[in-house]
């Protein structure tokens, strides 16, 4: 399992985590920010734990994000 | 001041902080821009407001007489569209002054509920027909940066000729690029940032590629090409103080300074120098010796070397030749504010970092502080008088205005 952690607040809703990743990532229309699909909030970063499969689509979500708001950790 | 037949000219500071709003307020500006949330150019590089912030900074721009502007000027996709408005809407509601745009979108929105718009140089305005188009929209409209004095002049001229006027019912006015950095793409449409690394200028995230060193390598045999070692694609800064009485005379009302990533030392002393310029015209006493003095002052705070821009026509641009900036001075970090002593006009500081000289140059700053530049007169500690203080010790220092515990100080050395 690979944990992500999303501090949303910084996000610039550029949509290129979507484009990594349409499954875990969508766009909010509310405020524009990107949403990271399932996760939880805990001291303003959002976090979800995740399969090892599903972690390169997520690493190159956190590659393209221009302002480098995504991190793991290896569980 | 005397009056004279000079027409009036708005100054428009950067703000991208809380200390910057103060500084540019005391530097004299008629008007501040900044962004709200993401969606504006400098989403990456400065901290930006957000919407909860709208009625303080209204508020402190009503109590000091100066307008207020939101820059929303990124490129815009479906998913900003309820961000935009709900950033138009509640400016309208703060008694924000206007809506810098670029997109059509914001534009439209901000006309449907009655918010004056102006058209940011984003939407490259390079002649009276683009000018005579967006007038259905807006007021006051910045030109494009590339354009020369003389292009900016017909376009004012023209505007007065053929009457366009913006929504409410004035002429339209024409702002231009003052002071600060300049882009190496037309109007910053620049799409180097983004191959590169994913981060789209045109969203506000420039990780600004064309201020590095490149060298250039022919494929086919590998030679290395010579060029000059300059850094071929980073500008140096506009700066436009020594032909500033040319640029009003010709009948530009806004003059912005560009840096809303750039620190509060920064936004202090551009718009200071600027102001002292536009009141010396209106006071006729422009003089030669009083730019070379501004331009020493400008020079103190960070800069890439400057050059007039496209402005006088002269060259097609001129680059940069070392990495980062160019200030003369630097400033480092010493301490932070602890209390002030209104009665008897004492600021107490701890010292965290470095040492402290009586004779030094110190620079405090804070959200509400602003900017106050001093030089050490007096340190005290616990009641004895030193000539030197370091870090740990808590040192006592006149000080003419007021500090606050949310202040920094910084002593000013040169480079």
């Amino acid at each position: 399992m690979v944990r992500i952690f999303f501090q949303r607040s910084k996000c610039i809703g550029c949509n290129a985590c979507v484009e990594a990743n349409r499954s875990r990532w969508r766009v909010s229309r509310k405020d524009g920010k990107c949403n990271l699909i399932g996760s939880k909030e805990k001291g303003e970063v959002y976090r979800v734990d995740v399969d090892e499969d599903e972690y390169q689509l997520n690493l190159k979500a956190a590659k393209n994000c221009p302002v480098k708001i995504i991190k793991f950790e290896k569980l | 001041m005397k009056k004279t037949n000079t027409p009036v000219v708005e100054l428009l500071s950067p703000c991208g902080s809380w200390e910057s709003l103060r500084a540019a307020i005391q530097g004299g500006c008629n008007a501040v821009y900044f962004g709200i949330e993401q969606l504006n150019m400098r989403a990456r590089s400065s901290i930006n407001f957000t919407l909860e912030d709208l009625e303080q900074i209204a508020s402190i721009a009503k109590e000091n007489k100066i307008k207020t502007y939101i820059t929303l000027n990124t490129i815009l996709y479906d998913h900003d569209l309820t961000l935009m408005r709900a950033i138009v809407k509640n400016a309208k509601a703060c008694g924000i002054n206007a809506i810098i745009a670029s997109d059509h979108a914001v534009m439209s929105y901000a006309k449907k509920i009655g918010m004056p718009v102006h058209v940011s140089t984003q939407t490259n305005i390079t002649n009276i027909e683009s000018v005579e188009f967006y007038s259905h929209f807006a007021d006051v409209m910045v030109m494009a940066r590339e354009l020369t004095l003389d292009q900016v002049k017909n376009i004012v001229s023209e505007i007065k000729r053929r009457k366009i006027k913006g929504p409410y019912g004035e002429l339209v006015r024409v702002e231009i690029f003052a002071h600060g950095a300049l882009c190496m793409a037309v109007s910053g449409k620049c799409y180097l940032s983004l191959h590169t690394n994913f981060s789209s200028a045109n969203r506000g995230a420039c990780i600004q590629n064309c201020r590095r060193n490149y060298i250039v390598i022919d494929k086919e045999d590998g030679t290395e090409l010579e060029i000059d070692n300059e850094y071929i694609m980073s500008a140096k800064d506009l700066c436009t103080i020594d032909f500033i009485d040319k640029i009003i005379d010709n009948g530009v009302s806004v003059l912005k300074i560009e840096g809303r990533g750039r620190s509060e030392d920064y936004v202090f002393i551009t718009t200071k120098c600027y102001r002292e310029a536009i009141d010396s015209i209106h006071e006729k006493t422009f003089s030669k010796e009083k730019v070379e003095e501004w331009k020493k002052q400008l020079a103190t705070v960070f800069n890439r070397g400057f050059w007039d821009g496209y402005y006088l026509g002269k060259k097609m641009g001129e680059w940069n030749d070392e990495y980062g900036s160019k200030a003369t001075k630097k400033k480092i970090y010493i301490g932070k504010g602890v209390k002030y002593f209104d009665k008897i006009g004492i600021g107490e500081f701890k010292i965290e970092a470095q040492s402290l000289d009586v004779g030094d140059e110190i620079l405090i700053s804070g959200p509400t502080t602003g900017v106050i530049e001093e030089n050490v007169r007096e340190l005290r500690v616990k009641d004895s008088i030193r000539e030197r203080v370091k870090k740990g010790d808590v040192v006592s220092l006149p000080i003419k205005t007021k500090i606050r515990a949310s202040d920094k100080l910084y002593k000013i050395v040169d480079v």
